[in-house]
């Protein structure tokens, strides 16, 4: 049965959101969290993510579109060659008809303010049984009174680039992949969380004492430290669903898997590995999975779904000798931890989260956590 | 000692030298037996490099369970890992006689 993906909420004064990317084409199988598309408002830019394995049968929604917030963007099959539903919901906002909250829809001369200014009715409250254009003339009165220019503003979008193009002369140059995901993450977090750091100095001799038997138990190549305290914070994510977790509207929403985010540098990119369902893995299973996305980010052949969908991360500049490293919270999580130790030999961990979700004791009480590493009491039963 | 050997050996420690130079350390002293990850030379970034370089100059996919101590941890081991998968692939690349 085909199943609809909808056009995302992605803060609450946005009720048009643009699509600004479609990357897989009709007729294309796309695993379970792989970007469907890409929307965009004037403060973020987010990946809709697949929901299930499945192919893409129909897309409603074009690149350049602006679309209200829950309508249906693309529909998904069980296989390529299953039909889209004939009765697909329109994507664009300049198709009124129908509104969900009414059956007799706006009236016309509301459905002509609508079209003028691109907006979706179901983004206006309305005074009476159906939406009328004094609804409408109040809520853009009230709108523009807020400063806040909607993405489907024609003239706030002509006005934006140059309001940010500094008067000096030079020269635009398009970012790449890479750049444009570092530029999504730092304005999430600057525009939704509230980022609080804390650091704690831990005991380094006795990780690596630990890393260094288990590293001789499994011959391994690749020091397992960083992996270890990485699997530590995954425990902790697995035990306490605060710490995986994020604010959805007035709500904490706690993810029900825990998908480490590991930084991985390579070369001049910074990659945010992630490794999904991790607390399902044992740990050797894990550290192995580390190494190997570690080696694979290396040579740049991640796959895109292994660069998305992080619940909770983890970071180092353990060999950059920084004494401390303030990381930036990846969209939609509320704790990145980040181990860094000094040339002087201080070591510290620090916390990057987000004080809509955590408070700086629960984060305290987690770093204290991590910095010591299991003994054979606290290691939980092996899994396969 | 093959020449085959010696040649990859050679190549190897040639790559972890620039490696650790750019991270200011010397890797001259470095011999075919000494283990690699133990030498306090070159950390997991920069071994990380060198497995990658490793995979792309000997035409080599390593799997997550090749990379271990036994089979990549010594300058020797690395070539001798290397000749062994292509040699591998040689006797399973069909060449179409019959």
């Amino acid at each position: 049965m085909a199943v609809p993906v909808h056009a995302p909420r992605i803060n609450n004064n946005d009720d048009l959101v643009k699509v600004v990317s479609l990357p897989v084409p009709v007729g294309i199988a796309v695993a379970r969290g792989g970007v469907l598309a890409q929307v965009e408002t004037d403060k973020a830019i987010v990946d809709v993510e697949c929901p299930d394995d499945g192919y893409v049968i129909s897309q409603v929604a074009q690149v350049g579109d602006v679309v209200a917030v829950g309508s249906v963007l693309l529909w998904l099959g069980r296989s390529a060659d299953e039909a889209a539903p004939a009765t697909a919901e329109p994507a664009s906002p300049t198709a009124l008809e129908g509104s969900a909250r009414s059956g007799t829809g706006p009236t016309a001369r509301a459905r002509l303010l609508l079209q003028r200014h691109g907006l979706a009715p179901d983004a206006i409250p309305i005074s009476a049984d159906r939406l009328t254009a004094e609804d409408v003339e109040r809520y853009l009165a009230a709108r523009d009174s807020s400063g806040t220019p909607s993405i489907g503003d024609a003239s706030f979008r002509q006005a934006r680039p140059a309001a940010n193009r500094p008067d000096i002369d030079g020269e635009l140059h398009e970012l790449s992949g890479n750049e444009r995901g570092v530029l999504r993450t730092v304005t999430w977090s600057r525009d939704f969380a509230v980022p609080g750091y804390i650091e704690i100095e831990y005991d380094h001799g006795a990780w690596e004492s630990h890393a260094a038997a288990f590293s001789t138990q499994h011959r391994l190549m690749l020091s397992p430290m960083l992996a270890l305290m990485a699997w530590r914070l995954v425990q902790l994510a697995s035990e306490t669903p605060r710490l995986n977790s994020t604010i959805v509207g007035e709500s904490r929403y706690e993810y029900r898997s825990v998908n480490l985010g590991f930084t991985v540098q390579a070369e001049d990119l910074l990659y945010l590995a992630v490794i999904r369902d991790a607390a399902a893995l044992a740990e050797a299973r894990f550290v192995t999975a580390i190494a190997d996305v570690q080696r694979r980010a290396v040579a740049h052949k991640l796959a895109h779904d292994e660069l998305s969908g992080a619940t909770v991360s983890f970071s180092s500049m353990g060999r950059w000798n920084v004494s401390r490293h303030v990381p930036v919270l990846p969209p939609f999580t509320s704790l990145i931890v980040a181990q860094a130790r000094s040339k002087s030999g201080a070591s510290v961990l620090g916390a990057t989260y987000d004080h809509r979700v955590l408070s700086g004791f629960q984060v305290a009480k987690a770093l204290h956590q991590i910095g010591k590493p299991p003994t054979s009491v606290d290691r939980p039963e092996s899994k396969s | 000692m093959s020449e085959e050997q010696s040649e990859i050996e050679a190549l190897i420690k040639q790559r972890i030298a620039e490696i650790c130079a750019a991270m200011g350390e010397d890797a001259s002293v470095l011999d075919a037996d000494t283990l690699i990850p133990a030498s306090g030379l070159i950390d997991s970034a920069g071994l990380l490099e060198l497995l990658a370089w490793y995979e792309q100059r000997f035409g080599i996919d390593l799997a997550p369970e090749d990379i271990t101590i036994d089979n990549l941890g010594t300058l020797r081991q690395m070539a001798t890992f290397a000749i062994a998968r292509r040699r591998a692939r040689v006797t399973t690349t069909p060449t179409g006689d019959h």
